[in-house]
């Protein structure tokens, strides 16, 4: 579903993604781990066209991210920490507005909202301006819009930073079902127990580059330790790139 | 480009601006009202002002009133003052016991009398305009006891006093009925129509480019299957619409103003009131070729605001970043302003309708003056329509750049 080799990214001097390779398969839930500022956002924004890549190649659903855009984007669908919406419009009118630029007509739209009103519960939220949203409503519109348009892919990219105990047990479960067979999801994290939790695959990520990728129990076994956690200190200070920065055991 | 796209987009951000009352209150409301209130409001109130102090009888501090000759005296008794007798005039005006004064020398009218010449000394506050007006009505009497005097003593002398004046100087005013009618300070109107321009599309362009960033919902709408260029001509055409309906508000306002407003109170105003409506440009007449003109430049303006406010407040991290870079683009309006005001000094060449901006405010004050021609609105229309499509693909080009999007 997902093919990335090779993938690097410069900001002038900065390499923020560094010949970045991983897969992900139809029906996984993939996991981009890493602290802050270690190339996960950046990799999604290549991933989702946002970005263009200075070296690599990346393809999704079979569309290559660099010369067939527009059929990346209808195959993708994201979803930020950021929870951002416009709050003089409806959850509705957001909804139909997005339908309508991913080429929904209304009726469409419509009976898209009933069903996903059924999986994420919208009520409340869906004729209320959502700038009287709660964090958790805003995170419900936030997820709907991203697959309103039943995209292949869906990115998640901190997605349950600032969200309350229940807001984020929803999030998790919806993006754990989400893939079925035929489906493929990112989930970009430094939380660990959200990558123990749903990951089938995970890419460690460190300053750009891909120190490990492995599943959660492999990558355990890798680095001989009881949980992801130490697991992850491990790995990343045997790659070498922690040099001159503390890496906890 | 696909039109449904971007029609969505414009519709979008035309829906949310409509949603903020603010909007409604600073496009639609405050443009009506404000030139009407200019033109003719403060003409309402000074004129009105003005009246009152012209025929309100007003007490004159007089020192020296024995000196006083009762023609003089008379004469200003019929400029609607009571003269009240006082020691120390200068004192009595300092302290605001009065609004003017006049002190008459010992002597004075037998000084007059016999043929001579002497001294009146008129007190005022010169930096009050009220005690200026009142120093007026003094110096209106004291002139015309002035010629009276000189009259009666060329008459004594057996000449006609229209000696005095060999040469008559007659002033005729070569300006069309519209040209008069325009004022002097009708450069406000093209003034006002493009900051109209300017504050009634900010609050859109803010919204839609450095507020979207802010919010986190540019990345959200770039990844869907629209082209940036739908993105940008979609936001540019709900700020222009919002540019323009403030402008358009502004000229509906100035219509009033000139017209259904006009013939109601103009006759409430007074004659000094009357004088500084025309000088406002609040006595103009109104053509439908100058409210098309008007309509079709305002339309230019807007769309140049608001290619240039989308080009810069994409460069902001947020809301209030955007609006410290908005700020300054007032200035941008207010230059050719001022430069309008001397148009006539500077002049307005054809090369004046080469430089975006100025050219369309001139062309405004043409349309209102209703001088405008054919060569000059071409010339117009044609630079500023090439000013947006190059402000255009500016934009266009911002909403590519990586380093512009992801600035945060």
């Amino acid at each position: 579903m997902i093919e990335v080799q090779g993938l690097t990214k410069r900001f002038d001097e900065l390499v923020a993604v560094d010949d970045v390779s991983f897969g992900v398969d139809a029906g996984q839930v993939f996991g981009l781990l890493g602290p802050n500022g270690a190339g996960k956002t950046t990799t999604l924004r290549v991933l989702a066209t946002l970005l263009r890549a200075d070296d690599g190649r990346a393809t999704i659903a079979g569309h290559d991210v660099q010369r067939e855009p527009e059929a990346v984007r209808r195959a993708i669908g994201v979803v930020n920490g950021g929870m951002g919406l416009y709050d003089r419009l409806t959850g509705r009118e957001v909804l139909h507005y997005f339908g309508e630029l991913y080429g929904m007509r209304r009726a469409a739209i419509e009976r898209r909202v009933e069903e996903l009103d059924g999986l994420l519960d919208l009520a409340g939220t869906l004729d209320k301006r959502t700038g009287a949203f709660s964090t958790g409503m805003k995170q419900k519109i936030v997820v709907a819009r991203a697959v309103l348009h039943d995209p292949q892919v869906l990115f998640f990219d901190e997605a349950t930073s600032g969200l309350d105990v229940m807001a984020r047990r929803a999030v998790l479960d919806f993006s754990r079902r989400y893939p079925g067979e035929t489906r493929a999801v990112v989930w970009s994290t430094h939380v660990m127990s959200e990558v123990e939790e749903l990951c089938d695959r995970v890419a460690v990520l460190y300053r750009g580059r891909v120190v490990a990728d492995d599943t959660v129990a492999g990558l355990k076994e890798a680095a001989d330790a009881p949980d992801l956690e130490q697991a992850f200190f491990t790995l990343v200070r045997r790659s070498g790139l922690a040099q001159g920065q503390e890496v906890a055991a | 480009m696909r039109w449904s796209f971007v029609r969505r987009i414009a519709a979008k951000e035309i829906l949310s601006t409509l949603r903020d009352h603010r909007a409604i209150v600073s496009n639609l409301i405050i443009p009506l009202l404000l030139l009407p209130v200019i033109m003719l409001g403060l003409p309402l109130l000074l004129g009105g002002l003005f009246q009152r102090e012209a025929t309100t009888v007003t007490e004159l501090a007089v020192q020296g009133v024995e000196h006083l000759p009762s023609d003089l005296a008379a004469a200003i008794e019929a400029q609607a003052a009571v003269l009240v007798a006082v020691d120390d005039a200068e004192a009595a005006v300092r302290g605001d016991d009065y609004p003017a004064g006049l002190i008459v020398a010992p002597g004075f009218e037998d000084a007059i009398v016999a043929g001579g010449s002497a001294e009146v000394v008129i007190v005022v506050k010169e930096a009050n305009l009220r005690a200026e007006l009142n120093a007026g009505k003094l110096r209106s009497a004291v002139d015309a006891y002035r010629r009276g005097v000189v009259a009666e003593r060329l008459v004594d002398a057996g000449i006609d006093p229209a000696v005095l004046e060999p040469v008559a100087v007659v002033t005729r005013d070569a300006s069309t009925e519209a040209e008069r009618s325009s004022g002097q300070l009708a450069w406000l109107i093209p003034f006002f129509i493009a900051i109209w321009t300017l504050t009634g599309g900010q609050m859109t362009a803010i919204d839609a480019t450095a507020g979207e960033k802010e919010r986190g919902t540019l990345e959200v709408l770039l990844v869907t299957p629209v082209r940036r260029g739908e993105v940008v001509f979609g936001k540019f055409l709900a700020v222009v619409t919002f540019g323009l309906s403030a402008a358009i508000m502004a000229i509906v306002g100035f219509v009033l103003g000139g017209t259904v407003l006009r013939r109601l109170f103009l006759p409430l105003i007074g004659e000094q009131g009357g004088e500084m409506a025309a000088m406002m440009g609040g006595s103009l007449t109104i053509t439908p070729t100058t409210i098309a003109l008007l309509v079709i430049s305002s339309v230019l303006m807007a769309a140049v605001v608001a290619a240039l406010l989308m080009s810069v407040t994409l460069f902001a991290r947020s809301f209030k970043e955007a609006q410290t870079y908005v700020a300054p683009m007032s200035f941008l309006l207010i230059v050719p302003a001022i430069a309008l005001q001397f148009k006539d000094l500077i002049g307005t060449g054809a090369f004046a309708y080469w430089i975006p901006v100025y050219n369309v405010m001139i062309l405004m004050d043409d349309a209102v003056k209703g001088t405008a021609r054919l060569s000059p609105i071409l010339t117009t229309w044609g630079v500023m329509a090439a000013l947006i499509a190059a402000l255009l693909a500016f934009a266009y080009l911002n909403f590519k750049r990586e380093d512009v999007l992801f600035r945060t």
